[in-house]
Formats: structure tokens, C-alpha cells, sequence
């Protein structure tokens, strides 16, 4: 499979109501593990998954206020990822060099997007959608979107599912044959519309992977 | 006089003891725990437990009743019994629909203690299995109980029937929040990981080796610099 990022500058990472003031989430981009946080004051921010100190996953740490902190140690971020605080150390302000690596973070039409790029211009603008579920589906994006019935350009697919206009984005979900499915829909769906979306979604993601394992063309 | 306390045949590590005094610290029932050499001593096939439970598991619930002992062996009906003994909210507000959804939950839970519990044998004591059938299968009920939970969400509701925790939450939280044991990774399900925020914050929640409550709701040990970043 073509690396879905190799087109792509800004990589959704998870939707926006999955992502709580004051919480941490793991995401990917196709070669790096994120952990993708809110700080309390709204704010998204996006470090590698890696504590610098012992090197455990910094998304299943926690935030406190405007920081990240490693559940490991305690050890505790600040939104440029410089090392705020070192509870074993209570006194010692943390060298500026302690730091994790970030990335740029922003959300639009309820995604959050990161990416790696210094360069990355505006943030992909999917105006009308709303980000409703993400999945993951063991498939490919030529056989998703054939399952799907919609057309694939690039990461992205459009159709119909549960009777509702959708727009499917794909990113890398960091195993390999397996894609991250963001499904947006009509912004204006009514709860029932998004209800059978969703279950269309299950049943498209058992189409798709069905289709995967048996071996029928795309 | 108080009644003496319930006797629960406990070992640490079981996610269904656990169930067990998880809904006994919500309820506020305190338990006489007799714990129990599982590994390696295998004490739950030997035959002072098997005279309690032939089915040679654990928990085993031992409660003094009216009519003498009562033996539950299994953990939802430990879960049931606690509740309604006393913490009666978590068996729901009794209307048949509700109810019925109590009961399809304890029943689903069931398969993710033989499929998500099943691996977690298999790789933390070796236990022989398709280690890649039982992850499938886990797979499979991980991605039934994230659809549900999205379809809560969009209700207004954080838990699995209603918007206050049931015995469908306490009997379904620990095999799913343990699932990485077993090689099943829990990145891919956000309603879950919501879910599980919510049962974690819970009033009275204790904390088993590898789930913990959130440390975001302890007091801060290292309080004011955090905010000062220039």
C-alpha cells in the first residue's frame, strides 16, 4: 500500500469530540507514534509518544491544567514541550534541553489534524462535513472505497452510507494493511441520520474486510 | 449486631475478583478477602475450593444469609447480589428495557473474559490457546461495545445503560481495560476510552495491578510552576 501520507501534509488524527478538555490520546502519523493532548484552556497539542526520561508512552499519562504529565514518573510537559516540572526533583527548575519532540496540531470541521512539516500551509478544509466516528478497517483504500460504492481520490472517499452523503479520510493507523477511518457526514445530520451511519460504517467495515480476506478484486 | 462480613476467595490479578471488589467498594460492602494462590499454587483446583465451586474458578462469593450460606461462583451474580444488597442504583431503574440491557451486557461480558481474559492467560501465564483466535474474538467485541458506547454518546449517556453506572459497566471494565495484557491493543476505540475515563472517575473506585484511577483527579504534589511556562 502507498503510504497515505506521501500526498498529504496534514494527517487527521482523531475527531474532535473524542478529545476532551484535560485528556491524552495515542494517534499516528504513517511513521511516528503521537500522543495528541488537550490542555484545559482548549488547546491541542501533538509530542511524540515517548517520554524522554524512561521513554513510556506519554499517552497513557495525564493532564493537569495546561500540561502533560508521564504517568510513569511524573515528569511534566508544557504545550512547546519543554519539561516544566520533575516531581522526585521538587526544587529544580528542568534545563531548557529536556524536552519532547512536537508537531504542529490544529483542529477544523472537527478533526484534529498534525503534522511533521514546518512548511504545511492552511489545514485541509472539509466544509459541510462533521467528523463523526473513527474506526480502524483492515483493508485497503481501493477496496474500502469499492465496498463502499464512492470514489477514492487520494485519502479521501466520497459516497453515500446509511442514506447519508459522507466523506471518508484515511490515515495511517500505524499496522500495517490496517487504515484509521475518520467518517464525516452531512453536518446538519439529525440524530437518526448519524445512528444509521454508524451502523452502515460497522457493516461496510465487515464488507470491506470480508472482501480482504476472500481475495476478490477491488 | 452487624451481619459478619462476605468471604471473597480473591487472587490480585483476576480481573473477575476484581469485578467483584470494585462493586463491593461502589456499593460500600466490605469483603473478608481470603486470598488465594492461583499461580502458581493452583490452591482454586485443590479440594477445599472445589468443594465450594467444582467449576474449579474464582471468585467464589461465600455470604451469610437468612438461609444459611450463600455460594455465588459466578461473577455476575456476585456483581448482582453486591448491588443489591446495597447499592440498588446499579441495577437500574427496573423498567423491562432497561433491566433486559443489564442483562445483555453481563451475558456479553462473558465473551470478553473468554476472549480478551483468555489471551491475557495466554500470555501472562502461558496458558494454552489460539492466541490469534482469542485476540479475533476480542477484537470482535471490543468493536460491538465501541458502536454501543458511540450510540450512548450521541444520547447524552457515558455508560452502557443510562447515564449512571450499572453492573453491566462494572462486569464489562475490567477485561476491556486489560486487554493489552493479551497482546489487544485499545487504541483504536475512542468511545471506549471515554467509557472507561468515566468508570475510572467513579466515586469510590479502587485501582487493580494495571488499571489505575485518574491521576488527574488526585491533588496535585507539585502544585504552581506547572502554569508558568514562558
Amino acid at each position: 500500500m502507498m503510504p497515505l501520507e506521501s500526498a498529504l501534509v496534514w494527517t487527521p488524527v482523531a475527531l474532535s469530540a473524542d478529545l476532551p478538555a484535560a485528556s491524552v490520546i495515542p494517534a499516528r502519523l504513517a511513521d511516528a507514534a503521537l500522543a495528541v493532548w488537550r490542555a484545559q484552556d482548549g488547546t491541542v497539542s501533538a509530542v511524540a509518544d515517548r517520554c524522554p526520561h524512561r521513554g513510556m508512552r506519554l499517552s497513557h499519562g495525564f493532564v493537569r491544567g495546561e500540561a502533560l504529565s508521564c504517568i510513569y514518573h511524573g515528569w511534566r510537559y508544557g504545550k512547546s514541550g519543554r519539561c516544566l516540572a520533575i516531581p522526585a526533583h521538587p526544587a529544580l527548575t528542568p534545563p531548557e534541553t529536556i524536552r519532547v519532540a512536537t508537531y504542529r496540531a490544529a483542529e477544523r470541521d472537527g478533526i484534529v489534524w498534525v503534522t511533521a512539516s514546518q512548511e504545511a500551509g492552511a489545514v485541509p478544509a472539509h466544509d459541510g462535513f462533521l467528523g463523526l466516528r473513527s474506526v480502524t478497517v483492515a483493508a485497503s483504500p481501493a477496496r474500502l472505497a469499492a465496498s463502499l460504492g464512492g470514489t477514492l481520490d487520494g485519502s479521501v472517499i466520497d459516497g453515500t452510507i446509511g442514506g447519508v452523503t459522507a466523506r471518508l479520510l484515511l490515515a495511517s493507523s500505524g499496522e500495517e494493511g490496517v487504515l484509521l477511518v475518520h467518517l464525516l457526514i452531512a453536518s446538519g445530520a439529525a440524530d437518526a441520520g448519524k445512528i444509521a451511519a454508524s451502523r452502515a460504517l460497522e457493516g461496510l467495515r465487515r464488507q470491506a474486510e470480508t472482501a480482504t480476506i476472500t481475495g476478490e478484486a477491488a | 449486631m452487624t451481619s459478619p462480613s462476605p468471604v471473597l476467595y480473591d487472587y490480585i490479578l483476576s480481573p473477575s475478583c476484581y469485578k467483584a471488589r470494585l462493586m463491593a467498594a461502589l456499593a460500600g460492602v466490605r469483603l473478608a478477602l481470603r486470598p488465594v494462590d492461583f499461580h502458581p499454587g493452583v490452591e482454586h483446583r485443590g479440594p477445599e475450593l472445589l468443594a465450594l465451586n467444582p467449576a474449579g474458578s474464582i471468585p467464589i462469593l461465600v455470604a451469610p444469609d437468612a438461609d444459611g450460606d450463600l455460594i455465588l461462583t459466578e461473577s455476575a451474580a456476585i456483581l448482582v447480589y453486591l448491588a443489591s444488597k446495597a447499592a440498588p442504583a446499579f441495577l437500574g431503574s427496573g423498567k423491562p428495557a432497561e433491566s433486559a440491557r443489564i442483562q445483555q451486557w453481563l451475558a456479553f461480558s462473558a465473551r470478553l473474559t473468554a476472549s480478551l481474559g483468555g489471551a491475557r492467560l495466554h500470555e501472562m501465564l502461558h496458558r494454552p490457546g489460539d492466541l490469534a483466535g482469542l485476540r479475533a474474538s476480542g477484537i470482535a467485541a471490543l468493536r460491538e461495545l465501541e458502536a454501543a458506547l458511540f450510540e450512548q454518546r450521541l444520547k447524552g449517556e457515558a455508560f452502557l445503560v443510562g447515564n449512571r453506572p450499572t453492573v453491566a459497566d462494572i462486569a464489562c471494565f475490567p477485561y476491556v481495560a486489560l486487554a493489552p495484557d493479551g497482546g489487544v491493543s485499545l487504541d483504536a476505540y475512542p468511545s471506549i476510552r471515554l467509557w472507561m475515563r468515566a468508570v475510572r472517575a467513579l466515586e469510590g473506585f479502587i485501582e487493580m495491578p494495571g488499571i489505575h484511577r485518574l491521576h488527574e483527579l488526585k491533588p496535585d504534589p507539585h502544585e504552581a510552576p506547572a502554569t508558568a511556562e514562558a
